[in-house]
């Protein structure tokens, strides 16, 4: 077995009755153990490709595999998977325990009630929710139910955990706790896990690695870090970091990179940054806010429309193309609305992008 | 998921095996024999006869006459009083539970026991109605007796018996309204008229469709409350006779399913025809 | 000021009007069941007799088989009522939670059935009975009804209030589709069950023209026939007639004053979706 494509996902394709194509022929692998987000806009197709390894969808076209065996003609209660919903999907009618217990008194798994009882509390002891075993879903909070509906997950002992969007209808504060929570629970549990959302900030926090849908594509299939540091296309430099990425229309004559307000000259990029000769023509300069900032001499001469204030850091905003730019700067940064100030672009840690979006420095 | 699930058809099979049976085939069957000619052991091809029979048939009209004139008359006053009831609750009084328990008893109520009841109140001569008539020197006329009280008097009971589900439907839809509308609607100084005509009645349009369409299709259906009144007769010397009460006679009594059949497509039709009629004078109105 | 609250009088007097309008025909058929048979016909009419007349009843039930159309209508309107429950639950199952082909079709048939009126097939559906040779039994009497594309198409919006991750969730969790049915699903719809139960008893209670058609043995009579047939045949005692309308009102008239709460949202609930 090869533990590093512990689930393998090949040339998978979803085309809904409607025509709508959901996934555009997607490939990709999970390591065993690993917890791997599936991040992207609402609409990417992130939730349909959980449903389809889920066994709840079925796919147009394509292959997986878990742990080597194909499973596409496996049904859902024989795939030996925990699904946990984004609503939860508690019974309603079923109090904590007898929710938990459910999975093993249906079914192939059937246990004997001590049996099953035992397993179901082994893991409400794992979840914490113990001490509202008797308590119907209705009363619980919105992280009690949460814990319900991962322990219901696990109760089958289940090779896979998949998540759909578990912590979307938590307040933020207690999204943070849970999302810990989670992580170390399935790390302590070892189970491989795929958990979807649509929080880049979520994502980075709880994945080993970050699967990046837009439009049914995958646009990018990483570690955390290189989302910010070597965006794969324009769509993923826009869609990871906060605050959002400044991007500046260019034009690239000779030796030059024009844009309204600066001219950059070529010879000062980083010339192993680029993947390709760039060719006379019109490109996309984008630049993290932390990369663009006021310097006495700087490229960009132009004025604070407004500041900011977050937390320890302070966001300039400036206008250019009818949109707004932004520069982060310290917190005991003096600079006021109004100020006309030098902006210095960091272009070592800049990107360039063609219109198409493909990434070319 | 399979996107063909082909076990559904197990779960759905005794509902379409029992509809095929007793609803779609009986549709087809009432098709055919309306061409068909004969008692229902021996049916033979008749073509059109029956219908030329029953269109020359001066009983047939006059069925087809009382029902129109039944849903035309009961079904707008019945509507009417319904809403004017279920505003009232609504709005104006406490106890509205009670109001709506009380005024529902009819719809769960047999027709039969009730219409018993209904005879014996309109009596001539010492029913309850005319002895309140006569006690404020009104004419009190033959309820029952009277040949041409005979529609009157099935149209009074009609309208008792439909408010039931009328009043219920509407308060349901009241319930449903926004209550935000009249907040704002107060805060503009809207009166209580205003309120009922601009907000309430256009907030109503779909579900008095909805009821109308009902209404209709129940009026045209109506027999059991004419059998209760007349004691299984159609008034006096038929002259409440209905659409059902001539496909009846027609199928049991005179045994010519041919004749009963081809008047039932009709009245099919005219439901049909009424039916649409009204659905687009609604849009009509719900555009206005 | 004044206004409003004259206003107020005026709505309660016009509801006050109309409320009795409608339960007067209900007590005086109780009241009238207990006069003797002067009172009935007496000018000017009497509202509440001298004593109760219990002994009317002991003649309808002398002069009719009244306990035997009780039990005929209980057993028919329970059978009606039980397996056209279970036929629906299973056809609304199949209609809210498979995907299937040819499920928009169902739909649409089922839908434009519902448009069709009763009183249209029911001449030949007793033509089908009578073949069948099943005139004057209780098969012949609760056959046609044994499913009901309307309570079906009740319970079809019903389930569909559920959230579809509930059955995804008991598909993963090992569930078949019968576990599903009477492990989650009835349980959850317990009120929509009970509600669309009780409806149909009760015009299983008041069915009148179908039995008309497919019975005339007095034996196999349904309460309503029983009632209109010695309705004739009490002739003029009038206080019989009502004394068994009463029989035949009462029990239902309880069955709705105990559970109206279900009843009345049960029919605004169904209703609103037409």
């Amino acid at each position: 077995m090869d533990n590093n494509k512990f689930v393998e996902v090949k040339n998978l394709r979803k085309v809904y009755d409607n025509g709508h194509e959901a996934i555009k022929n997607v490939s990709f692998s999970v390591k065993k153990g690993d917890l791997v987000c599936l991040l992207g806009p609402s609409g990417c197709g992130k939730t349909t490709i959980l449903n389809i390894l889920a066994g709840l969808l079925n796919p147009t076209s394509g292959e997986i595999l878990f742990d080597g065996k194909s499973v596409v003609e496996v049904a859902s209660k024989d795939r030996q998977i925990g699904y946990v919903f984004q609503n939860y999907a508690l019974y309603p009618h079923m109090n904590v325990l007898q929710n938990v217990m459910f999975p093993l008194t249906v079914g192939k798994n059937k246990k004997s009630k001590a049996q099953a009882r035992e397993i179901a509390q082994k893991y409400m002891k794992l979840t914490q929710i113990m001490d509202i075993a008797d308590q119907k879903p209705g009363n619980l909070s919105g992280g009690q139910q949460q814990r319900v509906a991962i322990a219901r997950a696990l109760v089958q002992e289940p090779k896979i955990l998949l998540m759909d969007e578990p912590l979307s209808n938590l307040d933020a504060r207690l999204r943070l706790k849970i999302r810990e929570e989670i992580r170390s629970l399935v790390k302590s549990v070892g189970i491989t896990t795929l958990f979807v959302t649509h929080d880049q900030e979520e994502a980075l926090s709880i994945g080993d690695k970050i699967i990046l849908f837009n439009d049914g594509v995958i646009q990018q299939d990483d570690l955390g870090e290189n989302f910010y540091l070597e965006p794969n296309n324009y769509f993923v430099a826009n869609f990871v970091g906060n605050p959002v990425i400044n991007n500046f229309k260019i034009t690239k004559s000779a030796n030059e990179l024009r844009t309204k307000y600066f001219t950059l000259d070529l010879a000062k990029l980083n010339q192993q940054r680029f993947k390709r000769q760039l060719v006379d023509g019109d490109y996309i300069l984008s630049v993290r806010p932390e990369n663009i900032i006021p310097e006495e001499g700087g490229v960009f001469h132009t004025k604070v429309a407004d500041v900011e204030l977050i937390g320890r850091e302070r966001i300039l905003k400036f206008n250019y193309d009818q949109v707004q730019g932004r520069s982060l700067v310290s917190l005991e940064s003096s600079i006021k609305r109004g100020d006309e100030i030098d902006l210095k672009i960091r272009l070592d840690r800049a990107f360039i992008f063609t219109t198409d979006g493909e990434r070319v420095y | 998921m399979k996107t063909n699930q082909k076990k559904a058809w197990l779960f759905l099979a005794p509902t379409i095996i029992f509809v095929t049976l007793f609803s779609i085939y009986p549709i087809l069957r009432a098709f055919s024999m309306s061409f068909q000619n004969g008692p229902l052991i021996n049916l033979t091809w008749a073509g059109f006869n029956n219908y030329q029979y029953i269109f020359k048939d001066p009983e047939f009209w006059l069925a087809i006459k009382n029902t129109v004139l039944y849903a035309v008359i009961s079904v707008p006053i019945g509507l009417a009083i319904s809403i004017m009831l279920a505003w009232i609750i609504f709005a104006k009084v406490k106890h509205k539970s009670f109001f709506e328990t009380t005024f529902f008893m009819p719809y769960v109520t047999s027709t039969i026991a009730i219409g018993i009841v209904f005879r014996y109140i309109f009596n001539g001569d010492y029913g309850m109605l005319n002895f309140l008539l006569r006690s404020i020197h009104l004419p009190a006329p033959d309820w029952i007796d009277d040949p041409a009280m005979s529609l009157t008097t099935i149209i009074i009971f009609g309208i008792w018996t439909s408010l039931a589900f009328n009043i219920v439907i509407l308060m349901g839809a009241l319930r449903n309204i926004d209550p935000s509308f009249y907040t704002i609607a107060d805060m503009y100084g809207a009166s209580g008229r205003d309120k009922f005509w601009r907000i309430t009645m256009p907030e109503l349009v779909p579900t008095l469709a909805f009821l109308l369409t009902m209404n209709i299709i129940g009026a045209f259906k109506i027999y059991t409350s004419v059998y209760a009144l007349f004691n299984g007769q159609a008034g006096v010397g038929n002259s409440g006779t209905t659409a059902v009460f001539y496909i009846y006679n027609k199928f049991q009594i005179v045994g010519t399913p041919g004749v009963a059949m081809a008047a039932t497509v009709i009245l099919f039709l005219i439901i049909l025809f009424a039916t649409f009629l009204q659905r687009k004078m609604m849009k009509k109105i719900g555009e206005n | 000021m004044k206004r409003i609250r004259l206003g107020v009088l005026l709505s309660y007097i016009i509801l006050f009007i109309f409320a009795i309008v409608t339960v007067f025909p209900f007590i005086y058929m109780i009241l009238g069941g207990l006069m003797s048979f002067q009172e009935t016909t007496s000018i000017p009419p009497t509202l509440f007799p001298h004593h109760f007349e219990w002994s009317n009843y002991a003649k309808v039930f002398a002069r009719a088989p009244f306990a035997r159309y009780f039990f005929n209508t209980i057993l028919t309107a329970s059978i009606t009522t039980i397996i056209s429950l279970f036929n629906s639950l299973l056809g609304a199952f199949a209609m809210v939670n498979l995907n299937f082909k040819g499920k928009k079709i169902v739909q649409l048939v089922l839908l434009s059935l519902l448009m069709v009126p009763g009183e249209a097939i029911i001449f030949t559906n007793y033509n089908t009975i009578a073949h069948m040779g099943l005139l004057n039994t209780y098969i012949g009497l609760v056959l046609p009804f044994l499913t009901s594309i309307f309570y079906m198409y009740y319970l079809q919006s019903y389930f569909g209030s559920i959230s579809t991750t509930i059955y995804k969730a008991a598909m993963i969790d090992g569930a078949s589709d019968w576990d599903y049915i009477w492990k989650i699903l009835v349980p959850m719809s317990k009120g929509g069950l009970f509600t669309v139960g009780l409806l149909s008893f009760i015009s299983g209670w008041n069915s009148f023209l179908w039995p008309l058609l497919v019975t005339n043995e007095d034996t196999m009579r349904l309460l309503n026939n029983g009632l209109s047939s010695f309705a004739s045949d009490a002739g003029s005692e009038t206080q019989l007639q009502l004394a068994a309308a009463t029989l035949t009102v009462l029990p239902i008239l309880v069955l709705y004053l105990i559970f109206r709460k279900q009843i009345i949202k049960g029919v605004v609930r169904n209703d609103l979706k037409g």
